[in-house]
């Protein structure tokens, strides 16, 4: 089920956002060693967790997190202008029809298929999500290994920047542009929902 | 090199590169521009059986190629080997760090040395559930790499590896072949495999009969079409029904309750 929310952390009784943020804490902290804050001990929140971030969350019907990502407007502070503007040699894309793809987190618990099938579902709905709100671009700042698999889903990219090596990962930021055309181009390349993790949407602000 | 230039140049090759010469001379140019001689692109597989379905694209000096093919060099290249451990560029007189060099090793780069490849910084480009695969740059013998031009060299490699990989999608050389999916307790009976247990601790460990443990191994076999148990465990890490990390964390519980 995906569930696209948007709502301020501390106050949020939604299941499947208290589930998001436990399993962000699961991979970007316990996994991934990321220097980011944690409440409570369980749960990953940063300052960019705030009313003006849009999540997309794919759930079980009981709010079982099998993965999210948090989009942010770039016309307000993001990660790339505010904490890796070394990252970005051209013009920091920003404007209002131009959201910052953060946090792409897929849940621990997930296979190698349902991995995969996760992954594909979501960056289907990412693409379905900018279409159906004027969002004709995105950014996005990747670790290496991460961005071939970014340009592997078939949509149009370029990078922002050369690559940096930031506290031992190795750094680049992307653009990826969304037109009419960009769920052909993810389906030309396998990149397919699986209806079974998205049967239905519930959106909630 | 001004560095926007070179971004619009890496994604109008994904997008416009019509075939694979193109590719080859959009790749020669770029070589040169980074300050290189040579690019090669692959898929780390053995080109003489896996055919065009795997991609290679390269402008080493002929001698050396036909060499590399003729001893089935693509599988066991240690360029390529060291690319499996990384997921960034590396200058290939880093090597030793970062795998075991055997003599034979040593031998092939020395060869490679003889035909005029010197140095080079090969990026590693994983798409998960294909072949791993690499695009390497590398200068003659006797030139010093560009040091100055690797960021890009490691840009430049993995939206080349890309436009490749689109290319080769389009022969239907890379598209996914679901694999056979086991069942849960095939996967535990395969994890303990991995972890080198035999059947009779492997039936301990997970409260069965060695019998069950013996049958659940044999039809894990038999849907991969394979009849020893090491093929059986390569191909479950190969498509990811396992994971290196599965075998090596034993904090990770295969059996959820």
């Amino acid at each position: 089920m995906l569930h696209i929310l948007q709502s301020a952390p501390p106050s949020a009784s939604d299941a499947a956002l208290r589930a998001m943020f436990a399993a962000r804490k699961s991979v970007f902290v316990d996994l991934l060693k990321w220097d980011v804050p944690v409440l409570e001990g369980r749960y990953e929140v940063d300052q960019f967790d705030d009313l003006n971030a849009i999540y997309l969350i794919l759930a079980e019907p009981d709010g079982a997190h099998l993965g999210s990502v948090r989009l942010l407007p770039t016309m307000r502070p993001h990660i790339l202008d505010s904490l890796y503007p070394g990252l970005c040699e051209d013009v920091l894309p920003r404007a209002p029809d131009i959201f910052e793809i953060t946090r792409f987190c897929l849940d621990r618990r997930l296979r190698a298929a349902e991995r995969r099938a996760v992954r594909d579902t979501l960056v289907t709905a990412l693409v379905d999500h900018a279409l159906d709100h004027g969002i004709t671009g995105y950014s996005a700042i990747a670790e290496m290994g991460w961005f071939q698999q970014i340009l592997a889903f078939g949509w149009r990219c370029r990078p922002l920047g050369l690559p940096q090596v930031v506290d031992g990962a190795m750094l680049a930021a992307l653009r990826i542009d969304i037109a009419p055309d960009t769920p052909g181009l993810l389906a030309a390349a396998g990149i397919q929902a699986a209806p079974a993790i998205r049967d239905s949407r519930r959106i909630a602000a | 090199m001004p560095y926007s230039g070179m971004a619009m140049q890496l994604a109008r090759i994904v997008e416009t590169v019509g075939n694979a010469d193109e590719l080859a001379a959009a790749m020669a140019a770029i070589s040169v521009q980074l300050g290189f001689q040579y690019f090669a692109l692959s898929h780390h597989v053995d080109v003489a059986t896996a055919g065009d379905a795997a991609i290679r694209l390269h402008n080493y000096p002929r001698r050396w190629a036909d060499y590399y093919d003729q001893n089935a060099l693509g599988v066991s290249d240690p360029v390529h080997r060291a690319s499996h451990v990384t997921s960034i560029g590396f200058p290939w007189s880093q090597m030793a760090a970062m795998i075991p060099l055997t003599p034979g090793d040593l031998r092939i780069l020395a060869l490679g040395r003889a035909q005029g490849i010197g140095d080079g910084f090969t990026v590693p480009a994983h798409v998960p559930g294909e072949a791993r695969g690499s695009c390497s740059f590398a200068s003659e013998a006797g030139r010093p790499l560009p040091q100055a031009m690797l960021p890009l060299a490691q840009l430049a490699g993995n939206f080349a590896f890309e436009a490749a990989r689109r290319l080769w999608t389009g022969r239907g050389g890379l598209l996914p072949r679901p694999g056979p999916a086991l069942t849960d307790r095939q996967r535990d009976c395969v994890l303990w495999v991995a972890r080198g247990k035999g059947d009779w601790e492997i039936s301990r460990i997970l409260g069965i009969s060695e019998e069950t443990v013996a049958r659940h191994i044999k039809q894990a076999c038999e849907r991969y079409g394979v009849n020893k148990r090491t093929l059986l465990v390569i191909r479950t890490l190969f498509d990811g029904t396992l994971t290196f990390s599965d075998i090596f964390r034993r904090r990770y519980a295969p059996f959820r309750a």
